[in-house]
């Protein structure tokens, strides 16, 4: 019946499981062989450094206080010390001493007298009468040259003259004799040797037109002159100067007239003419104002009769004109001129910017001192000396020169406190500010006759001559007194003290 | 240093005194209170008359020597005061 059986099993596969075995990859990479390489190095030389810095309390040097560059000397604080004492001693004790009071060394001979040494004249021009109208020392200050023309004149004038020039130095002087004689066709009005080319004089004529004359050479004596052009100076020109120019070491020619220009001109020697590089019109609306001076009538031009450079400040200038009025000028002013143009190759500025209280008639001459910024003195008509500053407007003081007119003032090269001035009398009076009285310290008698004496300069080099030029056509050559031209011991001092005192 | 800037102070404020310089023994300026040029003119000349003061002073009596230069002019007076290694110059104007 029952048997053993065995049947096979049955399987039944799954329907959501899955088998967990994924597909399996692999893979191996390997770089390129690597190249490596050995080497050694060995120092043959060791050397071991530190630092460090000190604590402050043991630094010896410190470092120097701004404004020093050198380095602190070794030992000049024990020198110091050493003579401090000694020198604070005596500093002290020579400024109380009297032991020098009243002491005077006569190192030259004292001159005691004022003596005229030349009376140099050329009979051609004393013949036609000419007067001397400028004169000027060059800058070696041993030639003289002056120029002939006429003041009086009042017509247009077209007469010959000449401007002569004497070398004092040369033996054998002849002062009847010009050395040169250089003849100019129309009467020269001023004269103005170059500062440095000793050779070079610069000159204004009756007719307007401003020259240069080479004394170097022996054919054409004029090296540079302005022709009549439409630059030109319509009306005398009565001052001419040198003025450094817009480059170093050059110099062009100032040349002031009567028709109220002042014009500026550069030479041009290769082609023999002065070509005008700048110019400034004086126009009597443009003046600073000043309340006398708007009810004058007549021609809107201010005619320049004297003009003065300023040696402390090279764009400074004062003018002096015909009507009284003393202007300080600037040459950077840059407002145009209010003239009509006329034909000039330059526009004309107006250079006023400061106006000093008027004069009752023509301003013949101003200067400027050589020993203070601020002085400068004029003279006119009046017969009064104005001591200005040019700070203000009323003058600090007020001399009476002469009765009759003045027509030349200069300040003594060498003393702070002495000016010279010529008078229409004929005689030149120097006033020395440092005495107690007004009257002049000397006259000098030109010896004239009572003709009028219209310039007077200083030697530059040597400073005791003095140069006046006469009416009678006469330059006389002075030599001043030792006390004329020593300076005393406190001038400037004295000479401050004047400049800073206040007109009421 | 202040040292040194003190005691020339001290010696500025002394009455009258213009201008101060210190040069070394070879006649260079080492401190001064004038200008420039002033200083380097001073400094040169005030040196060779310095050196001719002391040998004439010494060839009179070599046992003698230098101890201080006073030059009087009209206008100021200079002191000097020599050492081995600095001389001290000293502008005084007496009567300011």
């Amino acid at each position: 019946m029952f048997t053993d059986e065995s049947l096979d099993a049955l399987g039944v596969e799954s329907l959501w499981r899955k088998s967990q075995q994924f597909a399996q990859e692999s893979r191996g990479c390997q770089t390129r062989p690597v190249h490596t390489a050995e080497a050694e190095i060995q120092p043959l030389l060791n050397a071991d450094n530190g630092t460090q810095t000190d604590p402050q309390d043991h630094l010896i040097y410190q470092l120097p206080p701004k404004g020093e560059l050198r380095p602190e000397s070794p030992g000049l604080r024990d020198f110091l010390h050493r003579v401090e004492d000694m020198v604070l001693k005596e500093l002290a004790s020579n400024a109380k001493s009297h032991a020098f009071d009243g002491f005077d060394v006569n190192w030259e001979d004292q001159n005691e007298t004022v003596s005229c040494i030349h009376c140099l004249q050329h009979p051609s021009a004393q013949e036609k009468g000419l007067q001397v109208t400028s004169i000027s020392w060059s800058c070696t200050g041993s030639v003289i040259a002056c120029a002939f023309g006429r003041v009086d004149d009042g017509d247009w004038s077209t007469e010959k003259s000449c401007v002569c020039t004497w070398n004092l130095d040369r033996r054998g002087l002849n002062p009847k004799r010009p050395d040169m004689i250089i003849d100019v066709a129309r009467p020269v009005m001023s004269l103005s040797f170059h500062p440095s080319q000793p050779s070079l004089i610069a000159g204004g004529l009756y007719s307007g037109e401003v020259v240069v004359w080479d004394t170097n050479r022996t054919q054409d004596l004029i090296l540079a002159q302005t022709g009549m052009s439409t630059d030109t100076h319509r009306e005398p020109v009565y001052q001419v100067a040198w003025v450094p120019g817009p480059r170093r070491g050059e110099m062009v020619v100032l040349s002031a007239g009567s028709g109220g220009r002042v014009l500026l001109w550069t030479v041009d020697s290769d082609e023999g003419r002065l070509v005008l590089s700048a110019g400034f019109a004086l126009i009597r609306q443009q003046v600073p104002h000043n309340s006398a001076l708007s009810k004058n009538r007549g021609s809107s031009n201010v005619g320049v009769t004297s003009l003065a450079l300023s040696p402390w400040d090279l764009d400074t200038f004062l003018v002096g004109s015909e009507s009284g009025l003393v202007l300080k000028c600037s040459f950077s002013a840059q407002t145009l001129a209010a003239a009509p143009p006329d034909g000039e190759s330059v526009t004309l500025r107006a250079p006023a910017q400061f106006s000093f209280s008027p004069r009752g008639g023509p301003v013949h001459s101003l200067h400027c001192s050589p020993f203070h910024r601020n002085l400068f003195v004029s003279v006119g008509t009046d017969g009064l000396a104005h001591l200005h500053s040019l700070l203000q407007p009323d003058p600090l003081l007020s001399l009476r020169v002469s009765d009759s007119y003045v027509f030349g003032v200069r300040w003594s090269p060498t003393r702070p406190l002495l000016f010279a001035a010529a008078t229409g009398q004929g005689l030149v009076q120097i006033f020395d500010l440092g005495r107690k009285s007004l009257r002049p310290a000397a006259t000098l008698d030109q010896l004239t006759g009572g003709q009028p004496v219209y310039c007077l300069e200083f030697n530059p080099r040597r400073k005791d001559l003095l140069a006046v030029g006469n009416a009678d056509g006469s330059v006389n050559i002075w030599h001043l007194s030792t006390e004329l031209t020593e300076q005393g011991p406190r001038e400037t001092a004295k000479l401050e003290q004047l400049a800073n005192e206040v007109a009421e | 240093m202040a040292e040194v800037e003190e005691t020339l102070k001290r010696i500025q404020g002394q009455k009258g005194v213009q201008g101060i310089i210190i040069v070394n023994a070879e006649g260079i300026p080492i401190k001064t209170t004038l200008d420039n040029s002033s200083t380097v003119q001073y400094a040169g000349l005030i040196h060779q008359l310095v050196m001719k003061a002391r040998t004439t002073v010494r060839d009179i009596d070599p046992q003698n020597d230098l101890t201080f230069l006073r030059v009087r002019s009209k206008k100021n007076e200079i002191m000097i005061a020599p050492d081995k290694d600095y001389f001290l110059i000293v502008i005084q104007n007496p009567s300011d």
